[in-house]
């Protein structure tokens, strides 16, 4: 596989921002535990770059165990351009400490919300938020837009490909022609926002006709903090602790 | 007018104008539906179909603007007087695209959404998940995503889904659209089965022949809402003449990852032909017109006579992936160099656009906007032919026949006209010859009049050929 482009996999695999890894042991804890085990990993982007170093090592080898190392690698291959030209920019106007540590950070930041991302569901997702204190039919628009994510991506590639064969939309090299960049534009833009507006329509009657605007709404599953959700959570939690506090 | 009467639907003179709009969709549709009764609404494209079905369940005047004249009685609720979540209670839809209405990431989840609704215990969730999985044989689903399942199955998980909260009515708007001909066949079967346990069932679809194997659906029409015959246009088609020419396919394989999609296919065809690619979903119909066309990455040749690419048009199934001019005509002669005047006119009245030049096409029927489509193909007048995908997909009994009428004309002309479809009646009226593809090989190559007659050949790959295919279509 060529490690700078991740969209040369097979079909499907280009249009997609993140993969459920159903065979991952996090599959199974509560989604707020693995909300704010995200957070916390986050959050060590402000370590210095030793001990950020000890961190991310730790991280990674966490991710391996956990089974999202493959995850992991692919959402850092989504953004390797970009972290090479930081990398030489830093390196060039600052020097190579700076330029490791924001390379650090940047695949921290991106690494961490693929622990929650690739291991729950749209469903999860929705009582996460409504356990959060989330009103229902904002935590359920959300959950259905983290549904339609993948479909977005798809989409957007199809109509691209529509319009290239129609010669609505061409490769423009330079900034000379803003014109026609505007007119290819145009030509992505209106059909995408058309199918995102469809789309959300049908949501809504297809919610509404089977009663989602029902003040009797009983939830089918349940989340349930157990003693493996906590005890995650505080060792994430401790693990941050002595890593920022530790001399 | 209904309170106390043993009517599942009830309608009385109603008449739906949307806000936007000078005349009313529909006007005086009075009609009864009894538990256990069938009514099939029939009618061509824009004739208020869907409009009609919305107003049937309570979402207009619920979620809509516009006028609604008359009374919709859900048994003894008045639609415009009672929340939806009541309707929804009394009356379940099936929206015409099943895919597109899956609210959950597993097809256990999108049955339970609408229990949940229902503020059922648990335990009787969990019961009528569990038989409606087994009812309609989706037990091996339970966890996949049902947006990639196929379109029957789809149709099936949307049907569990609306049955679990048991409602004494069912209401399908075009169920069949999306459909092969033996997913079809067998929702209809379903269908009358649910009739038999005692759901009124009402189903808006202008595809009435599969309806008239079940033999008890009564037929409901729709007025047309213009004298479409007045679209016929009889002068010839203004395209100029191609020199003959070969297509030839060598050896042309597609892998998508690990799994094999086109497998080894070598063909051979000609100008002046109307071929039909027939096949289940997942064939690979649409990778093989994308094959012709050159978006997708394939091993093997293509090439006509001169050694070149051919020169293909190519018309989406989707129309709206590639609409965003702000009128018909600036969509149709958008980047055609020098127009000929001749030929946009008479696309306008071959495919029935005439009347919405100055309109904006996002404003159009999703059969509109797939004519309007082939409209935009056909003025920049592709040297070899077009590529049809799904064409009649939407389209009524009268546009289907322009349709054939338009592929012949462009045979004539000398071009070729592949046409990946489902609707194998069409194929088998306007065709000259058929390409069965099953796992991405083709299978059978020869007239259609010959392979629709090869029962082994259509068990094989799992369609079945409708016994009424062969009356006349116009």
């Amino acid at each position: 596989m060529n490690p700078f482009n991740p969209f040369r996999r097979g079909r499907g695999e280009h249009k997609r921002l993140i993969r459920m890894v159903p065979e991952s042991p996090l599959r199974n804890v509560d989604p707020r535990a693995k909300l704010a085990i995200c957070l916390l990993v986050a959050l060590s982007v402000m370590l210095p770059l030793e001990r950020l170093a000890i961190f991310w090592l730790l991280f990674t080898a966490s991710m391996i165990a956990a089974r999202l190392g493959e995850e992991m690698l692919f959402q850092i291959q989504r953004i390797a351009w970009i972290l090479i030209i930081l990398f030489i920019l830093d390196w060039i106007a600052i020097g190579p400490d700076f330029a490791l540590l924001i390379t650090l950070r940047f695949t921290l930041v991106v690494s961490a919300f693929t622990i929650f991302f690739a291991t729950t569901s749209p469903e999860e997702f929705r009582l996460a938020l409504e356990r959060l204190g989330f009103p229902y039919a904002y935590a359920f628009s959300l959950s259905l837009a983290f549904l339609s994510v993948s479909l977005m991506i798809e989409e957007w590639h199809n109509i691209l490909e529509a319009q290239r064969s129609r010669g609505a939309w061409q490769e423009i090299k330079g900034l000379r022609r803003i014109g026609d960049q505007l007119n290819n534009l145009v030509a992505l833009g209106v059909p995408a926002v058309v199918l995102t507006v469809k789309r959300a329509w049908t949501f809504t009657e297809a919610a509404y006709t089977r009663g989602f605007d029902s003040p009797h709404r009983r939830p089918y599953r349940e989340l349930v903090m157990r003693r493996v959700d906590w005890a995650l959570s505080l060792g994430a939690l401790g693990a941050i602790a002595l890593i920022f506090f530790w001399r | 007018m209904c309170p106390g009467s043993n009517h599942a639907l009830a309608a009385s003179a109603i008449a739906f104008t949307y806000h936007n709009q000078a005349t009313p969709s529909f006007r005086d549709v009075t009609l009864k539906v009894c538990a256990g009764e069938r009514l099939l609404i029939t009618g061509s494209s824009g004739c208020g179909k869907s409009t009609l079905a919305r107003c049937f369940v309570g979402l207009i005047p619920h979620l809509y603007n516009g006028e609604l004249d008359g009374e919709v009685w859900l048994g003894d609720s008045r639609t415009d007087q009672t929340p939806l979540w009541q309707l929804a209670e009394r009356a379940g839809m099936v929206l015409q695209n099943t895919q597109a209405q899956m609210l959950a990431s597993t097809v256990e989840d999108e049955i339970a959404f609408g229990l949940e609704n229902l503020g059922l215990p648990r335990a009787e969730i969990e019961e009528r998940i569990e038989a409606m999985l087994e009812r309609f044989d989706l037990c091996k689903h339970r966890t996949h995503d049902p947006r990639r399942l196929s379109g029957g199955e789809g149709q099936r998980v949307m049907l569990a889904a609306m049955l679990a909260r048991r409602p004494p009515l069912l209401v399908l708007d075009e169920p069949l659209s999306m459909l092969d001909t033996t997913a079809a066949h067998d929702l209809v079967v379903h269908l009358s089965e649910l009739a038999r346990q005692g759901n009124a069932i009402v189903v808006c679809e202008h595809r009435s022949h599969y309806f008239h194997d079940a033999g008890t659906f009564r037929e409901y029409p729709l007025p047309s809402p213009i004298n479409i015959s007045a679209q016929d246009d009889a002068s010839p088609a203004p395209i100029y003449s191609a020199p003959h020419f070969d297509l030839g396919i060598e050896n042309l394989s597609v892998n998508f990852g690990q799994r094999r999609i086109l497998d080894n296919i070598s063909l051979d065809l000609n100008s002046g032909q109307i071929v039909a690619l027939v096949g289940v979903n997942g064939s690979g119909k649409t990778t093989l017109l994308r094959c012709l066309i050159g978006l997708q990455r394939c091993a093997g040749k293509i090439q006509v006579t001169d050694g070149a690419m051919p020169d293909l048009g190519l018309v989406y199934q989707n129309p709206d992936l590639q609409l965003f001019n702000p009128t018909v005509r600036e969509e149709i002669l958008f980047r055609v160099k020098e127009p000929d005047e001749q030929l946009y006119r008479w696309l306008l009245l071959r495919l029935g656009l005439a009347r919405y030049e100055i309109h904006s096409p996002l404003l159009l029927s999703e059969g509109e906007k797939k004519r309007l489509c082939l409209a935009m193909v056909l003025m920049h007048q592709p040297r070899h032919g077009v590529l049809l995908d799904e064409p009649t997909l939407g389209q009524d009994h009268h546009h289907r026949i322009l349709l054939g009428h338009t592929a012949r004309e462009l045979a004539a002309a000398g071009r070729l006209v592949i046409v990946a479809t489902h609707d194998l009646a069409w194929a088998a009226h306007y065709a000259t010859q058929m390409l069965v593809l099953h796992a991405g090989r083709i299978i059978a190559n020869d007239k259609p009049s010959v392979l629709l007659h090869d029962s082994d050949l259509w068990r094989r790959v799992n369609l079945r050929v409708p016994d009424w295919i062969w009356e006349p279509i116009a």
